[in-house]
């Protein structure tokens, strides 16, 4: 291994968090792209299959990650347990913040047409969302999004990794159903 | 509009179809099953047929639905915290929608002035949009499936490798001294040559007032008050004193006029 992948392995060895590229290269006085390289060939050596651990870019820089084949024995060892399962709902109010952060309850619940006060809450002790500051906006309302737990728990690296809102949009052929029930809803009131 | 008991052995719809599996069906509750009269099955589909306006939700009573709920839950004899959410939400826009009906005619008048076809495409904006971030959640399910169990790193650094930032050069032992030099010195004594010192009390103006008025019997205030504004008000208050006590009467025979102080009775021994 190149003796600047070992240097970075001692970085991310005694890192409790992810670290980021230009805060490694700082920490080895190289250049970002000379540990860009190395850090390569760490994740190389690292690979998926090749030892317990793994290295993985997530929440804005590279960490060790117990391999996922291994991550049952650890639970058993440390008696972690995996977070339990999102409601739909949850998930819901969580995509809205996600995409529209800093955003209000009041702009989330006009996205989803009901009251996420629940939701937010229930997110908000889960650590998936936080309050960031208030809106310059009449009353001042809270504004929420989303930290490096939500990063991690959902693998990402930030939240430009996020796939694009609009590969999500409705195909023209749902559309044009929806359009079509709206009609035949506005005939017959209409009646 | 009552439903056909035929279209209720339907399995449960999904309602807006997006394509993409395991978002948005309600599931912790799909064992509830309603005997109402409109509808026979489970409350899963009742709501959807409702929400596709093919039961009228005017005949459906929402009150006979919790009351079932409610049996169903005291014969259970367990409280599963997740399914009775779900119930309460979906009971909660049922009566929503029903509440919203009673004010239709407001509302039409409203939107009156609103284009239909404006209205219609408002309409589909707002749900395409909903739709959007309904997808997007059905998405980021699977990705926490696959990501929310892993194990990062998170031991905490340990105490003796943490970074201490330290002022560059050696600090010599003066400059902590010079530091804390002031913190040991001694304050200045506060000026409060501003705060007038009463030269009188009460019990001496007490007993001055009584010599006076055992001497002469009568005299005004303007005689015997002092100069001095504080201690005029102290004679003020010794006055008052004498009157409440029955040792003097006060007169005054025009406002701000001077005050006649004279004797009604031997002054008190016990005072003074």
């Amino acid at each position: 291994m190149l003796p600047l992948a070992r240097r970075l392995e001692a970085l991310l060895f005694i890192s409790a968090r992810p670290i980021a590229t230009d805060r490694l290269a700082e920490a080895c006085g190289c250049r970002e792209d000379e540990a860009a390289e190395a850090l390569g060939a760490l994740r190389a050596e690292f690979a998926a299959g090749a030892h317990g651990i793994e290295v993985r870019e997530v929440a804005g820089g590279f960490t060790f990650a117990v391999a996922d084949d291994c991550a049952e024995d650890v639970r058993r060892l440390t008696g972690a347990e995996k977070p339990d399962e999102l409601t739909p709902a949850l998930l819901e109010t969580l995509a809205v913040v996600a995409y529209l952060e800093p955003v209000t309850r009041a702009e989330i619940a006009e996205v989803r047409g009901v009251s996420s006060e629940w939701a937010l809450g229930a997110l908000e002790e889960r650590g998936l969302v936080e309050q960031q500051g208030r809106a310059d906006t009449p009353g001042a309302p809270i504004l929420y999004g989303t930290g490096e737990r939500f990063l991690k728990l959902f693998g990402l690296v930030s939240r430009e990794h996020l796939p694009p809102l609009e590969e999500f949009s409705l195909s023209a052929a749902e559309v044009d159903e929806i359009r079509s029930r709206l009609h035949a809803n506005a005939e017959r009131r209409g009646q | 509009m009552p439903v056909e008991t035929s279209a209720v052995a339907a399995p449960p719809v999904e309602l807006a179809p997006t394509g993409r599996p395991g978002i948005g069906a309600p599931q912790a509750h799909r064992s509830f099953e309603l005997d109402l009269d409109v509808f026979d099955g489970p409350f899963d589909l009742l709501v959807t047929l409702i929400l596709r306006d093919e039961i009228d939700i005017w005949e459906v009573r929402v009150s006979r639905i919790i009351a079932e709920y409610v049996v169903k839950l005291a014969d259970s004899g367990e409280f599963d915290l997740d399914a009775t959410s779900q119930f309460v939400v979906l009971v909660a826009a049922l009566l929503e929608m029903k509440s919203r009906l009673l004010l239709e005619e407001e509302v039409e008048e409203e939107l009156e002035d609103l284009d239909p076809e404006e209205a219609a495409r408002q309409l589909l904006e707002r749900l395409a949009r909903y739709s959007q971030f309904r997808n997007v959640a059905g998405a980021l399910g699977t990705s926490w499936g696959e990501h929310s169990g892993r194990l990062y790193r998170n031991a905490a650094v340990p105490a003796g490798l943490l970074r201490r930032r330290t002022p560059d050069g050696a600090l010599p032992a003066l400059a902590l001294a010079d530091a804390l030099a002031p913190l040991l010195r001694e304050p200045p004594v506060p000026d409060t040559s501003h705060l007038a010192d009463l030269a009188v009390s009460l019990v001496k103006e007490l007993r001055r007032l009584r010599l006076i008025l055992d001497d002469a019997g009568e005299f005004t205030f303007a005689a015997v008050a002092p100069p001095d504004r504080l201690e005029r008000a102290v004679t003020f208050f010794a006055l008052l004193e004498l009157h409440s006590s029955g040792e003097a009467r006060l007169r005054q025979t025009n406002h701000f006029g001077d005050i006649v102080v004279s004797r009604v009775a031997a002054p008190a021994l016990v005072a003074g």
